[in-house]
């Protein structure tokens, strides 16, 4: 291993990290707003892949064009299946069992509708750019893993900017620190939860848009990008928006570097022993632990 | 997911006769099951049968934990994979395959310890989350492990010709076993706390149960039932892979039936381990894909409208006829 080789390593962590982080964010916005655990976003995740690759296929759209339009397609559908399952899932302080096994049921029939109209064989997007990369010297990128960074990228940046300028966005930071102080100054706690819901899952469809240009999936392509996802918010700390980015970095920095301690056939094992360990040691995740130093910090000033 | 309240007996004879029904009908259930392969009414029923039974007994094991205590776990294929392997590795290395089946039973209950020790740390949800990611680890290693063949699966040679009401006596046996320690956890003490732990777990501990302790517990004996059940079914099946028995989907199998047949009953899982074997067996073959559809379909509406499953739906017929009969016992 010489350091060009550590760069290369690095880069493509970085790359990969960026993707992560639109994968998850999804999932993060319901989980702060309604504290659901969406086992569902797998599906969301894969059906977004199969929308960006039938637009690709049948269509003719660009990919990216059509990651573009899974936003809001995918935004429609989250507020249809809140609107359908609209009892099941209602606002709460802390995740029921029951709002875990409803979006579990609705993962499997979405994943299993997907190998009624899919079948089980792996696809892939194929773009002139899928094996073009970029040369820097020693150094290499590969051009599809830097369009979709970038894609991931200004996806999180409008995110961030809906976040905190508009109504809807403030009303969602509301609604993660506070329900019923929400409700005493207006906000109609229910819609915003239906936005939000369709907002999660726009970036989930979106974000499988993005993976299907990386990696090639079949009907059973979220899961283990549902199990990343669910690192990567427990990493964060569940409800922070930061937290995310870092989550994000450390799974693709993990993942990317076990390479070299870890045999490749066991990688897949890497991501899923980092979940139980995040889980377990640092519950509050990154965001916790870095205010409890803080705390500590100001306690002893 | 509260189990509905246990109804009341509708009067005092309508309650003997009701308990009278209670134990007999149980016991007439297992001695026309006994029969079966005696009239011999066809290999493939006795199969179905014999895989129902199986199915059944993870569905009870796993409703301990995710039932009783509240814990529900997505990570069952564990157990009943370690079983299968275990008793795969005994029958393979001279023992009798009746001694392997509690060592497979031992085997799944200390991989319990090690899985809960970490994860009853959290909470439900979370801690059903993190059994998704046990049980894909354990896969991944198993996959890969060398002296058990890894991915291409392992081999089991059995010197005892093949007899199909072996299997059959073993498998009614367990499902017979795994009922009636469901029935004592929950009568006893122990289920009590356990019960106290999933409806309140802050004022179970203040009553003085310790939840991970007891979780624990619940846990090693839910993963010895399963364990014995993977170790049944190796025998039978004779050739085992980590996708078979390791598989994310037999994990899902494991919780679809107690949540079918009622989350946290007794007969609930044994009712729906009996729908899922029966239509599993009929349905795979034709359509790999749709049941799976079905089941999640299935378990949307359960959560929606009657999360008590067939025994809530059958709780709420009950109630509805008891209720029409006062209403015409009454003066007019």
């Amino acid at each position: 291993m010489t350091f060009t080789d550590y760069l290369n390593l690095l880069i493509s962590a970085l790359l990969l990290a960026g993707t992560y982080a639109a994968m998850a964010v999804g999932m993060t916005v319901i989980y702060g707003v309604m504290k659901i655990v969406n086992l569902a976003h797998a599906g969301f995740l894969m059906l977004g892949a199969y929308f960006v690759y039938e637009l690709h296929e049948r269509a003719g759209i660009h990919p990216l064009v059509g990651v573009l339009l899974a936003f809001p397609a995918f935004y429609f559908l989250g507020m249809l299946v809140h609107w359908v399952l609209g009892r099941g899932i209602p606002v709460s302080d802390e995740p029921t069992l029951a709002s875990l096994l409803l979006m579990f049921g609705l993962w499997l029939v979405i994943q299993n509708i997907g190998y009624l109209v899919w079948g089980t064989s792996d696809r892939s997007i194929l773009t002139p750019m899928t094996f073009a990369t970029l040369r820097f010297g020693e150094i290499t990128i590969p051009k599809i893993g830097l369009v979709v960074f970038c894609g991931a990228l200004v996806s999180l940046v409008v995110l961030e900017f809906v976040l905190h300028k508009t109504w809807f966005g403030r009303s969602v930071r509301a609604l993660i620190q506070n329900r019923y102080a929400c409700r005493i100054v207006g906000v109609h706690v229910e819609h915003i939860a239906r936005m939000t819901f369709g907002l999660g899952i726009a970036f989930a469809g979106a974000a499988g848009g993005l993976l299907a240009l990386l990696f090639p999936f079949s009907p059973d392509f979220g899961r283990p990008f549902l199990l990343r996802s669910f690192v990567i918010i427990v990493l964060g700390g569940l409800e922070s928006f930061s937290g995310v980015f870092v989550g994000a970095l450390i799974l693709a920095l993990v993942e990317t570097f076990s390479i070299l301690v870890i045999p490749s056939s066991y990688q897949p094992a890497v991501s899923f022993s980092l979940l139980v360990v995040a889980l377990i040691f640092i519950p509050g995740g990154v965001a916790g632990l870095v205010s409890r130093v803080r705390m500590r910090a100001r306690r002893a000033a | 997911m509260n189990a509905p309240a246990r109804p009341s007996g509708a009067g005092e004879t309508g309650g003997t006769v009701l308990r009278i029904l209670r134990v007999a009908a149980p016991l007439a259930l297992i001695a026309a099951l006994a029969v079966v392969p005696l009239v011999d009414f066809g290999a493939n029923s006795a199969k179905v049968l014999f895989l129902t039974f199986l199915w059944t007994t993870t569905g009870v094991a796993w409703n301990i934990l995710g039932g009783f205590t509240g814990q529900p776990s997505f990570g069952f294929a564990v157990f009943y994979g370690l079983g299968a392997y275990t008793t795969a590795l005994g029958i393979n290395g001279g023992l009798s395959p009746y001694l392997t089946f509690p060592l497979a039973a031992v085997v799944a209950a200390l991989a319990s310890l090690a899985i809960g020790l970490p994860t009853f740390r959290l909470r439900g949800p979370y801690f059903a989350i993190a059994t998704i990611g046990v049980s894909e680890a354990v896969r991944v290693i198993m996959t890969n492990l060398q002296f058990t063949g890894g991915a291409s699966g392992y081999r089991i040679v059995e010197s005892i010709p093949f007899r199909q009401a072996d299997h059959y006596y073993s498998g009614l046996a367990l499902v017979v076993v795994a009922v009636a320690v469901s029935m004592l956890v929950r009568r006893s003490r122990f289920g009590l706390a356990l019960r106290a732990i999933r409806d309140d777990q802050e004022a179970a501990s203040d009553s003085g149960v310790n939840p991970f302790t007891a979780k624990l517990a619940a846990h090693a004996v839910a993963a010895a039932l399963t364990g014995a059940a993977g170790g049944v079914y190796a025998r039978y099946a004779a050739f085992i892979s980590p996708d078979g028995v390791f598989a994310f989907q037999r994990s899902v199998a494991i919780l679809l039936m107690p949540i079918i047949g009622g989350v946290g009953t007794i007969w609930g899982p044994v009712v729906g381990g009996g729908i899922y074997g029966v239509v599993e067996e009929e349905l795979t073959a034709r359509f790999p894909e749709f049941h799976l559809l079905l089941y999640g379909a299935l378990v949307i509406l359960i959560i929606l409208f009657e999360p008590g499953g067939v025994m809530g739906l059958l709780a709420r017929a009950r109630r509805l006829f008891s209720r029409r009969k006062d209403a015409s016992w009454q003066p007019s």
